[in-house]
């Protein structure tokens, strides 16, 4: 647990530092809520107005901004699962990258530790801080919820949309970590996985577009956790989860087996 | 036992060559050189060594333990100082060797601050603020600190300076007085010379020699620069393998008795004379080839 600790050590402030700004981010949104929930015929009046395309692909065609967790579904929503997947596939892709684009790797591994053991210790500092940053944003978010005085939100419900945004983020966070065992220049790490996430967010908002792109829903996982369709159906569906688990547990299976066959060259 | 064991070790990165069919042992207690020219293939095996890099085909142990196989057990029993050292930019050398120690299980607060006294280095400064002599420094403590049996050094003293170099030979010395092994690379002959009592030499990835350092400096070879005073002095005596003239000035390549050249050089004038030891290429080139 040696480099688990270190690698904590090393990366709590970047948490930090996502976590606050997202939360504030959030707080930020739901700040305006009550105004909104307000003049909701003025502000569906104006919506009306918006481009067809553009309504959709925000999803403002199935959900109501009167209410809380319609609102915070097109406001706040967008931003949990595409900046925390940024910050995901940037976590994921870095942590076993930077050994070697440092050369540190050379003085980790004449240490006594098992390659099998530097990736799983790697990939459990990723899984745990994703769970500390989605689940204190979970927690600002409540406390936001509480300020806007509406208290018919539904927790189950809340609850999905909370879960959600952690599996994809883990998604990405494996999808990065593959990358970085695979790929060896360090700068082609991160533009590929970066790449990977707007690029998967873009296929996502023309899925939600046209309607016939819609096949793109099944290739970008932006569709998996779709704030409309857990609130309209409250649920995940089961063919997503098991896709979103099965890309987590491949990308991992493949890192571990490509990391103990590599040569380390610095 | 043998403390390093290689067995016809070959690694070829893609289609270009690193090692092939390298074999040499080592018994415990020695002191082992490994000499060869930049790019010969010395890092290369020591990296293998390590289970850095896989090997394409042949084998070597460790103690006994197989280098693939056994690549915890056998880095639980060695230090390792890598020809450049890099390390965590965030640390503090306090903070990196009490990292690598944690590693080995083993409370080596004590020793750390004896090497850092003995090697004069303030452990308190940020390693990324080191000069390049220092980072070393932090790289020989770190190979030392958990009392390793059997040290790997990859170009070790490279950045150290002469006073330097002469603590950590001391070092290595009282190490080697307490039985451990110590296998180390270098591209300067004589620093080989100075501390190891067998050398294998490598060349272009192949292991031309594996020889004592009484065998190796037997062979006295001088690289002599002469400069006359008169245009048409000449040497002529046995042991010149090659001989070189450009005006006054006569290069020769000397293998013999020092004697016999101080009393052939005393019959003519000079302007100027250089007696030094060749490089290791000119070695490669004249006398094992």
């Amino acid at each position: 647990m040696i480099l688990f600790y270190r690698e904590f050590k090393r990366n709590y402030k970047a948490l930090l530092i996502w976590t606050l700004v997202m939360a504030a981010l959030m707080l930020m949104m739901l700040s305006i809520y009550p105004q909104f929930a307000e003049q909701q015929e003025a502000i569906e009046q104006m919506m009306s107005a918006f481009p067809e395309a553009m309504i959709k692909a925000l999803n403002m065609d199935k959900l109501s901004m009167g209410d809380i967790l319609g609102f915070y579904a097109i406001e706040c929503y967008l931003m949990i699962t595409l900046f925390g997947s940024v910050y995901a596939v940037m976590l994921g892709s870095s942590i076993l990258a930077k050994e070697e684009n440092e050369r540190t790797i050379e003085f980790l591994l004449s240490k006594p530790i098992k390659r099998t053991s530097v990736i799983t210790q790697k990939l459990m500092l990723v899984a745990v801080n994703l769970v500390i940053f989605n689940s204190l944003i979970a927690v600002v978010n409540i406390i936001g919820f509480s300020f806007t005085k509406d208290n018919n939100v539904d927790m189950s419900i809340f609850a999905l949309l909370s879960a959600g945004p952690l599996l994809l983020h883990l998604v990405f966070a494996a999808l990065g970590f593959f990358i970085s065992s695979v790929v060896r220049k360090s700068r082609n790490i991160l533009a590929i996985s970066l790449g990977i996430v707007f690029g998967t967010y873009f296929l996502s908002l023309i899925a939600n577009m046209a309607e016939k792109m819609e096949f793109l829903k099944y290739i970008s996982p932006f569709q998996y956790v779709e704030a409309a369709d857990i609130i309209l159906t409250e649920s995940i569906k089961p063919l997503y989860l098991l896709v979103m688990l099965a890309l987590i547990a491949i990308s991992t299976a493949a890192s571990y087996y490509i990391y103990n066959r590599k040569d380390i060259s610095v | 036992m043998k403390a390093i064991d290689i067995k016809k070790l070959t690694k070829y990165y893609g289609r270009s060559k690193g090692i092939i069919d390298v074999s040499f042992s080592i018994d415990e207690g020695e002191i082992f050189g490994f000499i060869g020219p930049n790019g010969a293939g010395k890092s290369t095996t020591i990296r293998t060594l390590l289970n850095l890099i896989y090997p394409t085909s042949g084998s070597a142990s460790i103690f006994g333990k197989d280098i693939v196989k056994d690549t915890e057990d056998i880095r639980r029993m060695i230090g390792y100082l890598p020809s450049e050292v890099h390390y965590y930019d965030d640390m503090r050398s306090k903070d990196l060797l009490s990292y690598s120690a944690a590693f080995y299980k083993k409370d080596c607060t004590k020793r750390i601050t004896e090497l850092a006294e003995r090697l004069d280095l303030d452990l308190n400064k940020k390693i990324e603020d080191l000069s390049f002599g220092n980072r070393k420094k932090v790289g020989i403590i770190q190979a030392l600190l958990h009392e390793p049996k059997l040290l790997i050094l990859d170009e070790p003293t490279s950045g150290l300076d002469p006073l330097m170099q002469n603590i950590f030979f001391e070092l290595l010395e009282e190490e080697n007085k307490k039985g451990v092994t110590i296998f180390f690379s270098s591209h300067v002959l004589s620093e080989v010379q100075k501390m190891c009592g067998r050398v294998a030499i490598i060349k272009d990835g192949k292991l031309i020699k594996v020889e004592s350092i009484e065998n190796l400096t037997g062979n006295h070879f001088k690289n002599v620069t002469i400069a006359f005073k008169a245009a048409d002095s000449d040497i002529d005596i046995d042991g010149i393998i090659k001989k070189e003239k450009k005006g006054n000035e006569l290069k020769l390549l000397y293998k013999g008795e020092s004697d016999k050249l101080i009393a052939e050089l005393s019959r003519h004038q000079l302007k100027d004379l250089l007696i030094e030891e060749p490089t290791l290429e000119e070695i490669f080139l004249h006398y094992y080839e």
